[in-house]
């Protein structure tokens, strides 16, 4: 009967009485085990502190200690049924040592430790928690020092904050670094840049980051002295962290702590971070957008070569011979083996072009384009293939026709090699469109490179795989006739478009004259053009003649290149970049603007008319008092190569907006009106 | 093109990288410095060899661990008789603090029974900074054709007693027993622990 009344009452004095716990002294730390709480609940946690009171001067260390150093470590030794979890630990300071850094703590050091007690403790019997402890203590030289630590505290029904532990508890708690999943209205991806990871941060709407920092878990994967550059990017931030100069292991989650301070707060916000590395900067949407329309074309052309001449009589009698051969299933499996041998020839085209671009000289993106000789010699080769399919003249084979009928012992690889034969033997239809692929592969980055030559493929084999499993449709194949003339004719058009706008295009790198010989030598690949198309062009004298002229036109078109550049046009409103002038003028206290632009980049184009050359727009700027740079990639410039790597690109359109005491804000590749003043406001 | 950017600008940033850190698989940059005598000891002098280098400084609690235990001095003698050469470097500035003359180091190697080959006094710093070293242990491995093969810890036990440290794993036995062997080294880059070096 009087049992509980008495557990009841030693359980309250209990919860009183004075937390017991012995701190060491060593000539550099007082250590000590501190308790949140005044007794142990059975079965509840509670927080129990390494707290190291360090002399001045003086620091411990991080989980990751940087450069060098070593982290606080604790070994626990606990009554039986108790369970310790791992240290949790505040944010650290950086502290530089020379040209190393190392991350740790000054003055007080709290080590947080979650301990579980087991549910069936006696109430009023004491408990110590003993743990052993090593630490690091370092000012210029390093002390390794330990020391036995111990706290008792009773067993008790309810407990009360410790005045004395809690507030340095609390203080240490605040400093912690959030869970992952506390910035779930963030969006946060990281990808590889040049000089290590780009982590990527998406804050709601209207947060703002002016300042960032990251703490890596791990050593070996960020190099700890590196200064870490903040820039405002599409929405969002990118915070770059340099690769360690000697990594250890793959670098290939972002795990760490990253701090930033919101404006106006004064208290440092800190969270945990753990994401994957994507292998190469996630693409802006606007680029996504290019990739996809350039795939789907990719597609639909590859369709419409099984259209052609000298393709679609040839479909109907080979889907016959695998529609013929008998059992379904082989001829399924014919289909298949036919689509891997075409996409395997347009692989090891886009490999050979892929290889033969890396073997010359590219220094970002549209590089190709920035040559005025680039840029005349597509035009040309695009004029050749429109001739070609306005019907001027005809590719040859590039296969002898015995090789048409040429097989393989094996049936499996007499198929896979039909498909690869059945890309060279079309080569005299698929040429235009090969070549156009080849062209825009030229200036495209790889991975759309093989994307485009993958859907063109794709595009070409669909027709066969398709009739292979349902042999039936071939009654709905269309019948060869002179309408593919005509269509082939049709197609020559856009590539006429394209030799209009190449041609644009150099005029404004190289000036009025190079059009006129970009012309002139239009003129001579058109005599070429006709002269084999003429009856009796096999000839050794004509087809030399043929020779001669396209050479002779790729000089000419080659010809007016050097000192004939128009110097950039004198604009009262952008000032043409130059690093001074950008230094100079965000010196000034006001913003400033910088457009990076190219003629060839058709983006940048559509930007300029439709955003950056509106009154209104150009009124937004006057009102603020914002000054306007403007700076042409038409032609190469190693200047603003540099500028576009320092924000993070290597191609335009970028445009960035420079406000006094804020990181550089990048607007995204696709202007508008709106976002333009926002940014301004912002 | 951005891919292709990227790439050759690792390309270039791999050439360049010697000039600023020694990087594992590349070629271990050449330097010359003075040993304990004042007599230059120059890197490329030792081609052909196996060449061990360990960053040291005997003001350093790592270092005395390593040293008080006999576990760097049998180190070297055993690689020594396998005709490695074995170079100390330190690091440590004279105004560090903690900078040994070159009478002192010798009377300190031969306290503990050390045998490099030789020691250096790198009171500039510029080898330390050349290939990145970061704390005393910081230990490198070059071939014999002044590839480094290895860049790291001197063992897997950071935190060790001296009795404890001679169970620990060590990286540098471990590399060039594998790369005598012709085989790759299978741990060649671990992070280094101790103090900084005092540049």
């Amino acid at each position: 009967m009087l049992r509980p009344l008495v557990l009841a009452a030693i359980a309250l004095c209990t919860a009183l009485a004075p937390v017991a716990a012995a701190p060491v002294r060593t000539p550099h730390v007082e250590a000590a085990l501190i308790g949140e709480r005044t007794a142990v609940i059975p079965g509840e946690s509670l927080t129990v502190a390494l707290r190291l009171a360090i002399i001045p001067g003086w620091h411990t260390y991080w989980r990751n200690p940087g450069d060098s150093g070593e982290p606080t470590r604790l070994e626990w030794r606990l009554p039986a049924g108790f369970r310790a979890g791992e240290i949790e630990w505040p944010v650290p300071e950086r502290l530089p040592a020379g040209p190393l850094m190392n991350f740790g703590y000054k003055g007080e050091a709290l080590h947080l430790v979650r301990i579980d007690a087991p549910p069936d403790l006696a109430l009023g019997t004491p408990v110590t928690l003993a743990a052993k402890a090593w630490w690091l203590v370092c000012e210029v030289n390093c002390i390794p020092e330990e020391a036995e630590l111990s706290i008792t505290l009773p067993v008790a029904a309810r407990s009360d904050l410790d005045p004395r532990a809690a507030g340095p508890i609390g203080a240490a708690r605040a400093r912690l670094p959030a869970p992952a999943g506390a910035l779930s209205d963030w969006t946060l991806t990281a990808g590889s840049v040049t000089e290590g990871v780009a982590l990527r941060l998406a804050p709601p709407a209207g947060f703002a980051v002016p300042e960032a920092r990251f703490f890596p878990f791990d050593q070996g994967k960020i190099e700890p002295a590196a200064p870490q550059r903040l820039v405002a990017a599409d929405g969002g931030y990118a915070l770059t962290l340099p690769r360690a100069a000697q990594p250890v292991g793959a670098f290939d989650r972002v795990a760490g702590v990253l701090v930033f301070s919101p404006p106006g707060d004064p208290a440092p916000r800190a969270f945990t971070v753990d994401v994957p590395v994507v292998a190469s900067a996630p693409a802006a949407s606007a680029a996504t957008l290019g990739l996809v329309a350039a795939l789907v074309a990719a597609f639909v052309g590859g369709l419409i070569l099984n259209l052609m001449p000298c393709v679609l009589p040839v479909l109907a009698i080979k889907v016959l011979g695998f529609a013929n051969h008998g059992e379904r299933r082989t001829g399924r499996r014919h289909g298949l083996l036919y689509a891997a041998g075409v996409l395997v020839s347009f692989w090891t085209l886009a490999g050979a072009l892929l290889a033969l671009r890396a073997a010359g000289a590219g220094l970002g993106w549209g590089f190709q384009l920035q040559s005025p000789v680039i840029v005349a010699t597509l035009a040309l080769l695009f004029f050749a293939l429109a001739l070609n399919l306005s019907g001027v003249f005809e590719f040859g084979s590039v296969l002898p026709a015995r090789f048409a009928a040429w097989s393989a012992r094996k049936p499996a690889l007499d198929w896979f090699l039909t498909g690869v034969l059945a890309v060279l033997i079309a080569a005299p239809c698929t040429a235009p469109f090969m070549g156009a692929a080849l062209g825009f592969a030229l200036t495209a980055d790889a991975a759309t490179a093989f994307g485009v030559f993958t859907a063109l493929g794709l595009g070409m084999a669909l027709p066969y795989v398709a009739l292979a499993w349902f042999p039936a449709w071939l009654a709905h194949v269309p019948k060869p006739g002179p309408w593919m003339v005509r269509l082939k004719q049709a197609l020559a058009f856009p590539l006429y478009a394209t030799v209009v706008w190449l041609a644009w295009v150099l005029g404004r790198q190289a000036g009025l004259d190079a059009v006129v010989w970009l012309l002139a030598a239009a003129v001579l690949v058109a005599i070429a053009g006709w002269l084999s198309g003429l009856p009796g062009s096999r000839g050794p004298l004509a087809r030399g003649a043929v020779g001669l002229l396209v050479a002779v036109a790729l000089a000419v078109a080659a010809f007016p290149r050097a000192g004939t550049a128009p110097p950039a046009a004198a604009d009262g409103t952008w000032q043409p970049y130059s690093a001074q002038t950008l230094a100079a003028l965000t010196a000034s206290g006001r913003p400033v603007f910088v457009d990076f632009t190219a003629d060839w980049c058709v983006t940048c184009q559509v930007n300029k008319k439709l955003v950056l050359a509106r009154d209104d727009v150009l009124d937004a700027f006057r009102a603020r008092g914002v000054q306007l740079v403007r700076a042409d990639w038409t032609r190469r410039d190693p200047e603003i190569a540099q500028a576009l790597a320092s924000i993070g690109r290597s191609g335009v359109p970028a445009y960035v907006l420079y406000k006094p005491g804020r990181a550089p804000l990048v607007l995204p590749e696709l202007l508008t009106r709106e976002r333009v003043i926002a940014a301004l406001d912002g | 093109m951005r891919k292709l950017a990227l790439a050759l600008a690792t390309a270039v940033a791999l050439v360049a990288a010697p000039a600023f850190s020694a990087t594992v698989g590349q070629p271990a940059p050449d330097f010359s410095a003075p040993d304990l005598s004042g007599k230059p000891v120059k890197l490329s002098d030792f081609r052909g060899k196996f060449v061990v280098l360990e960053w040291t400084n005997p003001e350093c609690p790592y270092v005395r661990r390593h040293y008080d235990s006999g576990n760097m001095p049998s180190l070297q003698k055993e690689v020594a008789a396998k005709d490695v050469v074995w170079l100390a470097v330190n690091s440590s500035s004279p105004s560090s603090g903690e900078f040994t003359t070159p009478e002192n180091m010798a009377k300190w190697l031969a306290a503990k029974g050390a045998a490099p080959k030789a020691t250096l006094i790198d009171q500039d710093g510029k080898i330390g900074r050349l290939y990145g070293a970061r704390t005393t242990p910081h230990m490198y491995v070059v071939d014999p054709q002044g590839r480094l093969v290895y860049a790291g810890a001197i063992d897997d036990k950071r935190w060790a007693s001296a009795a404890e440290t001679k169970s620990a794993k060590n990286h540098v036995r471990a590399a060039l027993g594998e790369a005598m062997a012709g085989k790759p080294v299978s741990v060649s880059a671990t992070s280094p622990y101790g103090c900084s070096v005092k540049y």
